[in-house]
């Protein structure tokens, strides 16, 4: 029995191998089209810059207007266009790696391309995966979804701000959570108002200092 | 639309595969594929007819198992079916699991002349 996917896998264990020897933490947000994972990117950055060393890898179908958006930060941003692929893999992943000084980052966020199904199944070499999730595309995408949410360390409830006007309905949302994953923490956030930032940027905080405190 | 890239990965694999055991002409080649992975599997063998026109595979036909999500509970050792995406233990309600199928790509066999 062979894994059809061995080549991104053995790609993916050594990015790995790589970032774990120099200390980085990577962090493959997933999520659909608008779900809002770049203004997440630019509510972290606006905290966070100043505490931590931080890269971006910028999945992009076509454009550069994610990564143009986060220049302001000047930080090392990578843009990868996938051209029409709807995912991004190790191999992408590898090839950009060295337009980072990998020693002077503490974390690298890799914005996937939008999408709930096909990023799940490319290991990238990250830390862990986070799912972000608006209220405006239903309370069922984690039923829908179940590998991504099974897989995640987190996951980021965006625009919970807009609830009154969607048919969001959070206690079935909850409850799929429940059913799918009840061992990972869920922010409920709203990252243009600012709902729930604090939690979110504490705990991401935990995991990167964690990360540059391992032996 | 993962299922072209998995399907160029297979593609690969079943060339280099014909090549090594210099095989004149792959005539089947059978794959398990994890229920988690949500791959259809009409997209997934239109992508492999595609990937292996004109090559010793052709004429191959795919064969795709799906496979059924199972785990075992790490807490009382029973071997679960999942259903309805409910992810504890129906013998003793643990959320402790440790997932034995449902995830996997793999190439069971390729066969040849």
């Amino acid at each position: 029995m062979r894994n059809i996917l061995d080549r991104n896998q053995n790609r993916a264990n050594e990015v790995r191998r790589l970032l774990a020897e120099e200390k980085v933490l990577m962090v493959n947000i997933i999520s659909s089209p608008g779900a809002g994972k770049t203004t997440l990117l630019e509510r972290t950055l606006g905290e966070l810059n100043t505490k931590f060393r931080i890269g971006i890898i910028e999945g992009d179908i076509t454009t550069d207007r994610d990564a143009r958006r986060l220049q302001k930060f000047n930080i090392p941003i990578t843009l990868i266009n996938t051209e029409g692929g709807c995912h991004l893999d190790s191999h992408s992943i590898s090839k950009v790696l060295d337009t980072f000084s990998l020693k002077d980052l503490d974390v690298i966020f890799v914005e996937n391309v939008g999408n709930l199904v096909c990023p799940s199944q490319f290991d990238l070499g990250e830390n862990f995966k986070l799912a972000v999730v608006s209220t405006a595309e239903g309370d069922d995408k984690p039923a829908k979804y179940p590998m991504l949410f099974r897989e995640a360390r987190a996951v980021l409830l965006n625009k919970v701000d807009l609830i009154p006007y969607t048919n969001f309905r959070m206690l079935n949302f909850r409850k799929d959570m429940e059913k799918i994953n009840r061992n990972i923490p869920v922010f409920e956030l709203s990252c243009t108002r600012g709902d729930g930032l604090g939690a979110w940027f504490e705990w991401i905080s935990s995991r990167i200092t964690e990360n540059c405190n391992r032996e | 639309m993962h299922e072209l890239s998995i399907a160029e990965d297979l593609s690969a694999i079943v060339l280099e595969t014909a090549l090594r055991e210099t095989l004149a002409k792959v005539t089947r080649v059978n794959v398990s594929i994890g229920q988690l992975v949500q791959i259809v599997p009409g997209l997934f063998e239109s992508a492999f007819i595609e990937c292996v026109r004109d090559t010793v595979a052709g004429q191959a036909e795919l064969c795709i198992e799906i496979v059924p999500v199972r785990m075992k509970c790490r807490k009382c050792g029973a071997d679960i079916g999942i259903e309805d995406n409910n992810f504890s233990c129906s013998a003793c309600g643990s959320d402790d699991l440790e997932m034995i199928n449902g995830r996997e790509l793999y190439i069971k066999s390729i066969e040849g002349e």
